[in-house]
């Protein structure tokens, strides 16, 4: 257990921001309601308004202008950090990052950057219902030239929020709600809690985890995000129920996809599944079965299995929310089922 | 004493700043006073005192603070105050948070087999059963050269062990020409007298009473066989070391006794094929203990490849098993081959056709319930049952002097009317304390406290006993579950009376065969 006394989500990203804004005075952030004393919906931007009143602007609810703005704001040699108040709002904004943010760089063949940062809140679990809930990461995941950064629970936050705002690309920055109130655990020793860490690829790392200092293992889980506890979760109890040892990979650069943490891990375990919180069908998952089973078939004993919410929206009520979202048991049920696993 | 608690405001947040106390820690504050400002998501709010009295503040200032803690107290009076500051003072270590079990299930349970306390492992990460069986082989590696092979370090805490297993390594030891030229089928052909003539002409301490049954065998570099003591018809015993057995202990026909060193001790008594042996009966670890007044039912079977340690008035019920040994498949291949003792502490049950595995262990005055498995610890006075066996309660209830006495009653009450339906002339003689019969001339009565006055011949049970017992009066002491005085048939058949009712008496023999009952 950890001795000193681990932050919180939402107080690392503050205090990022608060560094970010104190080493570069490029960098402008706006959205709806982050002025002080209210900071924010979730306070991630607390303080900031008192204390950078010129360069921390709120704005009206539209955010197809806030991306707008922002681009322009980065055309011209700015670094914009844009809060959407709820991940759910970034389809209003989409036809700038689609045919614009994503394309001008390219477009005018490298004369100019579009360095904008897109802070967003992803996630349910809290019963906001069908608008406010989402993950929406794979509506991002076939956008070319752009960069989509999740941020874990055993992630250095700060150092991934600090990299995106200094990437020459337009990076979605994804915090999944939980994060928020979650400590913000980090490796000591090489591990976290019990499972043994490996921290690969900059500069936004993949955390591949083993709960036996990756001696064995029968599957591999590769996950991102808000995902991540309950994954972990899931490996401890079959760890502590029934000794099966899995290695789970948490990506936080999801694009462009690179997997050199998956490739190895499976190579390790023979065994893939996915698992993510936005609903199945062309998902995190899906994207990732294919490149696995394309680029490392014979490393694979079974089929790659996807764990993810069901196809369909997500109800305000909780516990008809939980039913829809991937619980610890739809994980490990998952991985039980895969050839070899039970002994 | 009031609580000053911080609500939620909204449903985006689990915590709010506790920014600025308004009031000094132990000021006097009136209700409705400002007494703390709190920033939530949505809106910075002072919160008012509940009451009039004195704060106790919980937390400092610019602290983030889950909702839904209490933050503060208000004592309306001195004593309020006082027990809130006894209440801080031995507040208790916070818990483990879940997330800190590291121990696997199967560690945990093979830890408890072998009473390993996992918290002495130091392993960074999960501690599984692989790291419990390294622990085993190393305590195994590290403690066997000190424990010696007899009791192989096993614990005698809870058992009483018999007087044989005290006695001098010089007695009972034969002649080794003797030995030499021992044949076991002659022996048996012998007639049971000549049997006794011939241990103790080569140097066996054979007691007075003995009886070896027809057919019988027995076979040791050192016997000793104390007064009274019966073996049944085609006995075998066979032991490489020493076999010692107490006085008046007994075993019907067949019974088997194959042990590198067999300690029984006195009184017990045992059903007919009773077998202690099985594979590994000559190891160097093979010693079997008996106490005193055990029981051994029918067909019991005893492994007895590592040490057994049965206790004294143990019930080792019918067709119950002990095993010490496990071989399966190659260890190479990992399966699971297993050695280790099994010890039934003092007073314990065993139900018929129970399982004691290799490693089992059953606490004083345990009950295992018939058909169970036993693997690992019961601990003592509790019930188990189940396959693996778990304690599910206790072994026993707490009896009220009322209803001791009251038992007690319904047992003379019930000896009375059951000599009546075997058709013995019993006449009612008294009523109330105390209270019973008479038969063949011969008072029996139950008194709550004994202290004379019942004329001879008489039989007495009674739960207090004080003073002499004249002649011709037998007392028998329930709760010491002793005897005192002497009698005939009718004393022999109350005692197996009480023997049916779990109250064996001491001196033995307390099994009676047959008599009035």
């Amino acid at each position: 257990m950890s001795t000193t006394q681990q932050k919180r989500g939402v107080q690392v990203l503050n205090e990022t921001l608060h560094a970010i804004f104190a080493e570069r005075d490029d960098v402008v952030l706006f959205g709806e309601d982050i002025l002080d004393p209210y900071g924010g919906a979730f306070k991630v931007t607390h303080g900031l308004s008192d204390a950078y009143p010129d360069r921390v602007l709120t704005t009206p609810i539209s955010e197809a202008s806030l991306f707008g703005v922002a681009a322009g704001m980065a055309l011209r040699g700015r670094r914009p950090i844009l809060e959407i108040m709820f991940g759910d709002f970034i389809a209003l904004g989409l036809d700038q990052v689609v045919n614009g943010i994503s394309k001008f760089r390219e477009m005018y063949d490298d004369q100019v950057t579009v360095p904008l940062v897109v802070r967003t809140p992803m996630g349910g679990r809290r019963g906001y219902g069908p608008t406010h809930s989402q993950s929406l990461e794979k509506l991002l995941l076939g956008i070319p030239n752009i960069c989509v950064v999740a941020a874990s629970e055993c992630h250095d936050i700060g150092a991934l929020l600090t990299a995106a705002v200094e990437d020459e690309r337009p990076v979605f920055f994804i915090e999944n709600k939980l994060l928020y109130g979650r400590p913000n655990r980090r490796p000591e020793d090489g591990h976290i809690g019990e499972l043994a860490v490996r921290e690969s690829g900059r500069p936004y790392p993949a955390l591949t985890f083993s709960a036996t200092d990756f001696t064995e293992g029968s599957a591999t889980v590769v996950t991102y995000g808000g995902m991540l506890p309950v994954v972990l979760d899931a490996v401890t109890e079959l760890v502590l129920e029934h000794e099966i040892f899995c290695e789970v990979v948490a990506l936080s650069q999801l694009v462009p996809m690179e997997l050199d943490a998956v490739f190895e891990s499976v190579a390790r375990t023979g065994a893939l599944v996915t698992a993510e919180e936005g609903t199945l069908t062309g998902g995190f998952g899906a994207e990732i079965a294919a490149r696995v089973q394309e680029a490392a078939w014979s490393d694979l004993r079974a089929p790659v299995q996807r764990v993810a919410a069901r196809d369909g929206i997500i109800p305000s009520a909780r516990p008809l929310e939980d039913e829809m979202l991937p619980s610890v048991e739809d994980v490990v049920n998952a991985i039980a089922a895969l050839d070899g696993v039970r002994s | 004493m009031l609580e000053i608690v911080l609500t939620r405001e909204d449903a985006n947040t689990e915590y709010a700043l506790l920014a600025e106390w308004l009031v000094e820690d132990r000021a006097e504050v009136t209700a409705g006073q400002p007494v703390c400002v709190v920033e939530t998501t949505k809106a910075t709010v002072e919160v008012e005192s509940p009451g009039t009295g004195t704060i106790v503040q919980l937390y400092g200032e610019e602290v983030e603070v889950e909702l839904g803690t209490t933050i503060a107290y208000v004592a309306e009076t001195a004593d309020e105050l006082a027990s809130i500051d006894a209440r801080s003072e031995d507040k208790p270590a916070p818990k483990p948070p879940a997330g800190d079990r590291k121990a696997t299930r199967k560690a945990v349970e093979l830890a408890e087999l072998h009473s390993i306390d996992l918290s002495t492992v130091e392993k960074r990460g999960f501690i599984t059963e692989k790291d419990v069986e390294a622990l085993i082989v190393a305590q195994k590696a590290s403690a066997a050269p000190a424990a010696g092979q007899v009791l192989a370090g096993v614990s005698t805490d809870g058992v009483s062990l018999p007087a044989t297993f005290e006695l001098d390594e010089g007695v009972g030891v034969l002649d080794p020409a003797f030995l030499e030229s021992f044949e076991h089928e002659a022996f048996r052909a012998l007639v049971p007298a000549d049997k006794i003539h011939a241990l103790r002409d080569a140097g066996a301490r054979i007691g007075d009473g003995v009886d070896l049954g027809e057919g019988s065998l027995v076979a040791a570099p050192r016997v000793v066989i104390e007064d009274g003591v019966r073996l049944g018809p085609r006995a075998t015993v066979v032991c490489e070391e020493v076999v010692a057995i107490g006085e008046r202990s007994q075993f019907g026909p067949d019974l088997e006794l194959r042990c590198r060193r067999a300690f029984l001790g006195a009184g017990i008594w045992g059903g007919r094929s009773v077998r202690f042996g099985g594979g590994g009966h000559r190891d160097p670890w093979a010693t079997l203990t008996v106490g005193d007044l055990a029981f051994v039912g029918d067909e019991a079977f005893v492994n007895v490849c590592r040490p057994v340690l049965i206790g004294r008035e143990v019930f080792l019920t019918m067709r119950s098993m002990i095993v010490t040994h496990n071989i399966g498949h190659s260890v190479l291949e990992g399966f699971e081959n297993r050695f280790a003792s099994v010890v039934l502490e003092d007073r314990s049950q065993i139900g018929l056709g129970a399982v004691l595995y290799a490693g089992a262990r059953i606490g004083a005055e345990a009950i295992v319930a018939s058909n169970s498995y036993v693997v690992g610890e019961i601990p003592a006075a509790s019930f188990a049952i189940g396959v693996p066996a778990k304690a599910t309660g206790s072994s026993s209830h707490k009896l009220s002097d009322a209803r001791r006495l009251d038992l007690a009653r319904r047992m003379i009450d019930d000896l009375h009317e059951l000599l009546a339906l075997r058709g013995h002339a019993v006449s009612a003689i008294e009523e109330g304390d105390p209270r019973g019969f008479e038969i063949d001339g011969t008072r029996v009565a139950f008194t709550a406290s004994y202290r004379g006055g019942i004329d001879a011949p008489a039989v007495v049970l009674a739960i207090d006993v004080r003073g002499d017992v004249p002649d011709g009066v037998a007392v028998l002491d329930l709760l010491a579950r002793r005897v005192h005085g002497s009698g005939g048939v009718v004393l022999d058949s109350v005692r197996e009376f009480c023997r049916k009712r779990g109250i064996k008496l001491e001196p033995g023999p307390w099994s009676y065969p047959g008599g009035l009952v």
